[in-house]
């Protein structure tokens, strides 16, 4: 891939929805050539930044998910709306599964809104 | 594939010998005697019977002196999320089953002959229903191999393979495998092919326990962690501390616990959310 590319997807704050998440996560780190492993810990990722932010998301809102694609990279970002926004705590458990399963974990609060940003470097692998 | 319990192949009067909170199959052992005394009466007749009303007569009251059997075996399928009633139902499909092709001549109690059928039943209710949600015979064959090639790929990698190099193997596309994989997860019935924790060596379950609660010191939600991993089973908390506190990959996570990837993933998956359900409950 010679530049950046860029998916969005916007789901309902609704756990319902979230495999539809897990499906696209999935799609795209398998165009970027991670591994199984690398693919099954976003997934999980997701899942696990979805649950911190669906319990203070509005109701009736959208989870607005991006997901950047670098060469060697991918950067997803969550960002649900919040009546009480706040970032997860960073010595809690859900903070170390997410550190576990990505290379970055980033969390920030903009007016009513939380995101989440997950990335996830490529496995450094020569190709056969 | 692991039963819960016992093998298929064990006798009734093994199942009775289970632990209290199954009620007995029966109650005395007068009476057991009388049931299969009775049964191999109404076989006797049942054999030198034509076709016709009479016969079907026997055959039900052959079927209803064993539903106790089916209660029983179904019982100990609570707690999978099927209603007993539907076990029961299907089970009593495998007491048909086995009332119709059981011969006196087999020189086996009907009860023992009948046992693997009903259990055989119950256990493909569940398998079908796992998939029945929505995955069809194709992606079933395919998670199957996928499996397989998943296994190969890692020893031959040295690492997890890639989607695309999955495909390559398997000389399918990429989406078929994506789907695949998608199935996998959608799988549910994992706990019908999970071990007992019983079955575990004790010493080396002991051992990598003590380790894991090293991993866990200095740890800072340590103690708000502790009573919900002590709920978990011991295995999927040796799996849990693997991944997120000593940073193996699910692929030398299924090397050293000796199972596949996909399942390590699912095991996974299901512990967090198990954790997450726990954690909000706080």
């Amino acid at each position: 891939m010679s530049h950046d590319h860029h998916v969005t997807l916007t789901i309902p704050a609704d756990g319902a929805y979230l495999s539809i998440l897990r499906t696209a996560t999935a799609g795209v780190a398998a165009r970027l050539d991670f591994t199984l492993d690398g693919i099954e810990d976003l997934r999980m990722a997701v899942d696990e930044a979805c649950a911190l932010l669906l319990p203070q998301s509005k109701a009736e809102s959208n989870l607005h998910c991006s997901f950047d694609v670098g060469e060697r990279s991918l950067t997803i970002a969550v960002t649900a709306e919040s009546t009480a926004p706040k970032p997860p705590r960073r010595d809690g458990f859900a903070w170390t599964v997410l550190t576990a399963l990505t290379s970055d974990v980033d969390a920030h609060v903009d007016g009513s809104w939380v995101t989440l940003r997950l990335t996830r470097e490529r496995e450094g692998f020569e190709h056969p | 594939m692991n039963l819960p319990g016992r093998s298929d192949g064990e006798s009734v009067e093994a199942v009775a010998a289970e632990p209290p909170e199954v009620p007995p199959l029966v109650d005395h052992i007068d009476e057991r005697i009388d049931t299969r005394a009775r049964t191999r009466e109404l076989f006797q007749r049942l054999d030198q019977m034509p076709e016709g009303r009479e016969q079907e007569q026997v055959r039900n009251e052959l079927v209803q002196l064993h539903l106790p059997l089916v209660d029983h075996l179904a019982r100990r399928f609570r707690n999978r999320g099927e209603p007993l009633d539907d076990l029961v139902q299907v089970g009593t499909i495998g007491l048909i089953k086995s009332v119709d092709r059981f011969r006196l001549d087999r020189g086996v109690e009907f009860s023992t002959y009948a046992t693997p059928t009903v259990l055989g039943e119950i256990k493909r209710y569940f398998r079908d229903k796992g998939w029945a949600v929505r995955v069809p015979r194709r992606l079933q064959e395919l998670r199957l191999s996928l499996a397989t090639a998943t296994a190969e790929l890692t020893q031959e990698l040295g690492r997890a393979p890639t989607i695309s190099e999955l495909a390559d193997r398997l000389k399918v596309n990429e989406e078929d495998i994506l789907e695949g994989l998608e199935s996998a997860n959608a799988y549910s019935t994992l706990s019908l092919d999970a071990p007992d924790i019983g079955e575990t060596d004790g010493q080396s379950m002991a051992d990598s326990l003590g380790m894991d609660d090293e991993a866990l010191e200095g740890v800072d939600y340590r103690e708000s962690l502790k009573p919900l991993l002590a709920q978990l089973d011991p295995r999927a908390k040796h799996i849990l501390m693997l991944r997120f506190f000593r940073g193996m990959t699910q692929s030398q996570i299924a090397a050293e616990v000796g199972i596949s990837q996909m399942h390590v993933s699912r095991i996974l998956s299901r512990t967090l959310a198990q954790l997450r359900s726990g954690l909000l409950d706080h």
